[in-house]
C-alpha cells in the first residue's frame, strides 16, 4: 500500500495483513552533493514504488524519511530511533532501505533490517534501460522479504 | 478530452480567484468537474487494445510473463503505465491472458511460484492461489478468480487491453 487517501483507508480495513513496513531514508543537500541526492531520490523511489507493486497486500510504503545532509549525526539518529519505535510497535516487520551508507555501522548494530543500495546514475538514462536496471535490482530484493517472512512463519 | 479538461480547470482559478463567493461557486463546480472528466477517462480505459511484444506463435500452454506499457492521463499529468499479464492457449487452443494482481489485496501473483504447489499461481504474500485459468483455490485468502484482458490478434502479435475485467465468482 502506498499512504495515499484510498490506500490508507484499505490499509485501516485490511491491516492485520500488511505487517511489513518499507521507509526509505533519503537525504537532501544543497552544496556540491545536492545533484548527487537528486539522483539517489528518484532511484530509491523508483526502487521501492517497484517493491510496493509486487507486494502491495503486505508492504506499506512510508513517505520517505527526509533529512539534510548537514545535520547532525545526534539529531538525525533520535529523530529516526523514535520513527522506528513507532513502526516496531505498528508492524511486525520493518524494512530500512537508503543509498546513504552512513546509517549504515548504527542501524545494523541494533539489529534493523537495513537494505543500502548504491545509486544507479539515472540523468542521462533511457526510461528503457532505467526500467531494466531497476526491475533487475527489484527481483534480488524481493528475496530478502520472501525469506523474512518465511522466516517468521517457520519459527 | 484535454481540452475540455483545460478550460474547465482555467475555470475553476477564476472561480476561487474571485474570493469568497468563488469558493462557493467552486464547491458547485467541483462535482460538475468530475462528471465532466470521468466519462472521459471511463472512454478510455475500455477502449484501446495494445500491442504487447509476443507474437501469436509464441503463445504456449504454459503461461508466460508479457509486459506492455502505455500512456495515461492521470489526473493532472500523464504518466507511462506498465501492465502485465499471464499469457497462454487454453485445450480448446483459446487464448487466456490473466492479470497477476492477487484479488485479495493485489500483491502481483507468479505462476509455479511455490514448488509445493505446482501448475498454479502463487501469491508470496498471504499464500492465495489460483488454478491455470485464474479460479481462486478455495480455503485461500483471494474470494473470487484473477482479472482477465480482452485481446486480439493483428498481424500474428498479441494486443491487450489496457485494463483487465473482472470475471464473476467461483
Ligand atoms: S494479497 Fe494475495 S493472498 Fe493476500
Amino acid at each position: 500500500m502506498r499512504w495515499t487517501a484510498k490506500e490508507s483507508a484499505l490499509f485501516f480495513e485490511s491491516k492485520e495483513y500488511i505487517d511489513t513496513a518499507l521507509v526509505p531514508l533519503t537525504p537532501i543537500a544543497f552544496d556540491e552533493q545536492g545533484r548527487e541526492t537528486g539522483n539517489a531520490n528518484e532511484f530509491i523511489q523508483l526502487i521501492t514504488m517497484n517493491i510496493e507493486k509486487q507486494f502491495k497486500g503486505r508492504i506499506l510504503l512510508l513517505p520517505a524519511f527526509t533529512y539534510f545532509h548537514s545535520e547532525s549525526d545526534d539529531w538525525k539518529n533520535q529523530l529516526l530511533a523514535s520513527w522506528l519505535n513507532e513502526l516496531k510497535s505498528n508492524f511486525k516487520h520493518v524494512f530500512i532501505i537508503s543509498t546513504d551508507q552512513s546509517w549504515k555501522p548504527i542501524l545494523e548494530k541494533s539489529g534493523n533490517e537495513f537494505i543500502w543500495l548504491p545509486a544507479v546514475p539515472l540523468e542521462h538514462l533511457e526510461d528503457e534501460y532505467k526500467t531494466t536496471i531497476i526491475e533487475g535490482q527489484v527481483k534480488q530484493l524481493l528475496n530478502l522479504f520472501v525469506m523474512k517472512w518465511q522466516n517468521a512463519v517457520s519459527q | 478530452m484535454s481540452d475540455k479538461q483545460r478550460v474547465t480547470r482555467r475555470q475553476f482559478l477564476t472561480y476561487t480567484l474571485m474570493g469568497v463567493g468563488g469558493f462557493m461557486a467552486a464547491g458547485t463546480v467541483m462535482p460538475m468537474l468530475r462528471f465532466a472528466v470521468d466519462p472521459a477517462l471511463q472512454a478510455k480505459a475500455g477502449g484501446d487494445l495494445i500491442a504487447t511484444g509476443l507474437k501469436e506463435s509464441e503463445i504456449t500452454n504454459e503461461p508466460q510473463r508479457v509486459d506492455f506499457k502505455f500512456d495515461q492521463q492521470d489526473g493532472w499529468y500523464e504518466s507511462q503505465v506498465t501492465q502485465s499479464a499471464w499469457v497462454y492457449k487454453d485445450n480448446n487452443g483459446d487464448i487466456i491472458a490473466l492479470s497477476p494482481i492477487c484479488k485479495h489485496l493485489g500483491c502481483t501473483v507468479n505462476w509455479n511460484g511455490n514448488e509445493e504447489f505446482p501448475n498454479q499461481f502463487y501469491c508470496p504474500c498471504h499464500f492465495g492461489r489460483y488454478e491455470k485459468d485464474g479460479t481462486n483455490v478455495k480455503g485461500t485468502p483471494p474470494r473470487g478468480p484473477l482479472d482477465r484482458y480482452d485481446y486480439e490478434i493483428k498481424d500474428g502479435v498479441l494486443y491487450l487491453s489496457m485494463r483487465a475485467k473482472p470475471r464473476g465468482g467461483a
